[in-house]
């Protein structure tokens, strides 16, 4: 379960204005197990620095992350043995193989050589990635990077789940083959959390929607609960009217 | 649970890179290769250059432009014999001399038979341009030449007066040279070798300590990694390590090829000391130094927006290694004070000369060596744990 308590979080301004930039001013949530939670917001509403203060690459100014019960501020390197996460930035190692990539992320959390193959094995199989699996990275298309991140990010096996915009660049097939994904991990019991400018995918995948704009949390809830809260009848009308524009509406 | 220690972290890290890097053949190649095969053709090219000065411009006999030959045919003879062929100057030998087209002449006054036989100090001016290095040996040797025949006409002079030439003479002035003959060649050698090692031990493994940080983030690699638990001092060390390791490798290799080339090469490279005792000395050495280059570059990169900005310190951190010989070339210093042994650069110039003359540093030169260069990489380990573990490192561009 992750926990976020009135998150803030500042840049320094830059050029001649020292007026120092908002990215999240007030954002608070609580993602649940067995359920999948969706950050829904246009682009720069501040999605990505939420998730950030999440896996504690970023120390929130305000407010406070917990997962599983932890103090992310107090504690990180134990918040990040329960998260897995696919950041925005998601890179490969272009000159190792897939399989190699997520090893070494395997060997990072400190897990054996049986128990890494064990789980590629499981991962492989989930995301339908066997066929490429010991190719070097190099010259891979967006969708079999991203599984090979998504792979390497989920394989210690983690209660917690993070991605960052996780179908982002990806085809119709693979974005279907990835919710199946999703929803498997939510079968598990697992705590998702992901975040989509695209309100059709949150609609189609989320049990609780947290729409964010301009840095705060403007509306959270079920569908039906976002639908209530705008007075509109269509998921669609609601965003719009919450977010108070149609930026990000369309994929 | 799964536990990750911080070695266990570190040593993870530094098997990936060292494998990612080996597997980008051509960098790998480059990196490890360039300077071993610089050394041969280094030694054997200087080599083979010094030689051909000395024979061509000591022995070969030497063509001198006079003025006024006619003047002294006597001189003009000794001269002769002593393998300088005077010929008559063209008129316009200064400007020859300015444009480099010779590089000395000879002028004999109008007034010299005269004065000659007058007993009085016959006038023969030397004309030369001494900013130009190129004539300073048949400038010698004319010179030379001149003194000699000088001091022998002077001495037949006195007999013909009936005095002992030794009265003229009170003082006899000998210079015993103590520098060994192997220290005199190695001179040229001395300047060169300590420079190309220091070099290499400091941004030979340039690449790879760049690449790991600046070139991770720009891949948009670093930032998933920073989402695992190993902590970010584990994971800088990992790199730094496996820079380090490669920078070490290096050098053994550049040990390997001064070894063979010095005795390949004939003259003066036969001078240098190259028992396997002196290159593990030369080895601990540079050690530190490899050590001071993989961290100042891994904080530099850290500290760089992009894989071009840490590429561009390149240049002036080149430089840094040269200018102790520069400032040695400028103002000559002996090397015993002990505090030319905790200055980077110029403590590694100064034990690497030592060394490769065959002379053994003493107990505090080591130990001051040691101390200071191994504190300012220890230094610099930390400054780049510290860079690692600010905020803004993961975020690229």
């Amino acid at each position: 379960m992750i926990v976020a308590e009135r998150l803030r979080k500042t840049f320094p301004g830059k050029g001649k204005d020292k007026t120092p930039v908002i990215a999240v001013d007030d954002v608070g949530f609580t993602a649940h197990d067995g359920q999948i939670t969706g950050l829904l917001g246009p682009n720069g509403a501040g999605k990505t620095t939420t998730l950030r203060m999440l896996y504690t690459l970023m120390k929130p100014e305000g407010g406070r992350v917990l997962v599983d019960g932890v103090d992310a501020a107090a504690d990180p390197e134990r918040v990040r043995r329960s998260l897995g996460v696919l950041p925005d930035a998601r890179g490969v190692y272009k000159r190792l193989t897939a399989r190699e990539n997520i090893a070494y992320f395997g060997q990072l959390h400190g897990m054996d050589k049986a128990a890494i193959a064990a789980r590629t094995a499981r991962l492989a199989a989930a995301l339908q990635m066997e066929d490429f699996l010991d190719r070097a990275t190099e010259g891979f298309s967006q969708g079999q990077r991203t599984k090979t991140a998504i792979a390497r990010a989920l394989v210690h096996d983690p209660r917690n789940v993070i991605l960052d915009e996780p179908t982002n660049g990806l085809d119709v097939m693979t974005t279907r083959g990835l919710r199946g994904f999703l929803k498997e991990l939510r079968e598990e019991g697992r705590c998702v959390i992901f975040s989509s400018h695209i309100m059709q995918e949150v609609a189609a995948l989320c049990d609780r929607i947290v729409v964010i704009a301009h840095g705060r949390v403007v509306a959270q809830g079920t569908t039906d609960e976002l639908r209530q809260a705008a007075g509109e009848a269509s998921l669609e009308d609601a965003f719009v009217k919450l977010i108070g524009s149609e930026e990000g509406l369309h994929a | 649970m799964n536990k990750t220690g911080f070695l266990g972290g570190m040593f993870t890290v530094m098997r990936k890179e060292l494998r990612d890097f080996a597997r980008d053949r051509r960098t790998f190649l480059l990196t490890l290769f360039s300077a071993p095969l610089i050394y041969p053709l280094l030694f054997l090219g200087m080599g083979k250059l010094t030689e051909l000065r000395t024979s061509t411009q000591l022995e070969k006999t030497l063509e001198l432009p006079v003025v006024g030959m006619e003047h002294a045919p006597n001189l003009v003879a000794h001269l002769r014999s002593q393998g300088i062929h005077a010929k008559a100057a063209p008129a316009d030998v200064e400007a020859r001399i300015l444009a480099q087209q010779e590089d000395l002449a000879l002028v004999i006054g109008e007034d010299f038979a005269r004065d000659w036989r007058a007993g009085r100090p016959a006038k023969v001016e030397l004309v030369t341009d001494t900013t130009r290095r190129s004539g300073d040996v048949a400038v010698a040797r004319v010179r030379g030449a001149l003194a000699g025949y000088g001091a022998s006409v002077g001495s037949l002079r006195l007999l013909a007066r009936g005095i002992d030439p030794m009265v003229a003479a009170p003082v006899s002035v000998g210079t015993r040279d103590l520098a060994t003959p192997e220290a005199k060649r190695g001179i040229l050698l001395s300047f060169v070798l300590p420079l190309i090692m220091t070099l290499f031990a400091f941004i030979g493994g340039s690449h790879l300590a760049m690449d790991t940080t600046a070139g991770e983030r720009e891949r948009q690699s670093l930032e998933p990694l920073l989402a695992t638990p190993v902590s970010r001092g584990a994971l800088v060390s990992g790199k730094m390590l496996a820079s380090a390791l490669l920078g070490l490798a290096s050098m053994l290799l550049i040990l390997v090829s001064f070894k063979v080339s010095a005795g390949l090469a004939g003259g003066m490279a036969r001078s240098l000391d190259v028992s396997l005792l002196a290159m593990a000395k030369l080895l601990l050495i540079l050690l530190p130094l490899v050590l001071i280059g993989t961290a100042l570059l891994t904080c530099l990169a850290a500290s760089a927006k992009s894989m071009k900005e840490a590429q561009s310190h390149i240049v002036w951190l080149m430089l840094l290694p040269m200018l102790p010989a520069y400032a040695l070339m400028a103002y000559p210093m002996k090397d015993t004070a002990l505090w030319q042994y905790a200055v980077p650069f110029l403590s590694q110039n100064q034990l690497l000369v030592k060394v490769t003359r065959g002379e053994v540093p003493s107990a505090e030169q080591w130990t001051v060596y040691l101390a200071a260069s191994l504190g300012l990489a220890l230094l610099l380990w930390l400054a780049a744990v510290w860079r690692y573990r600010q905020e803004k490192l993961a975020i690229s561009a």
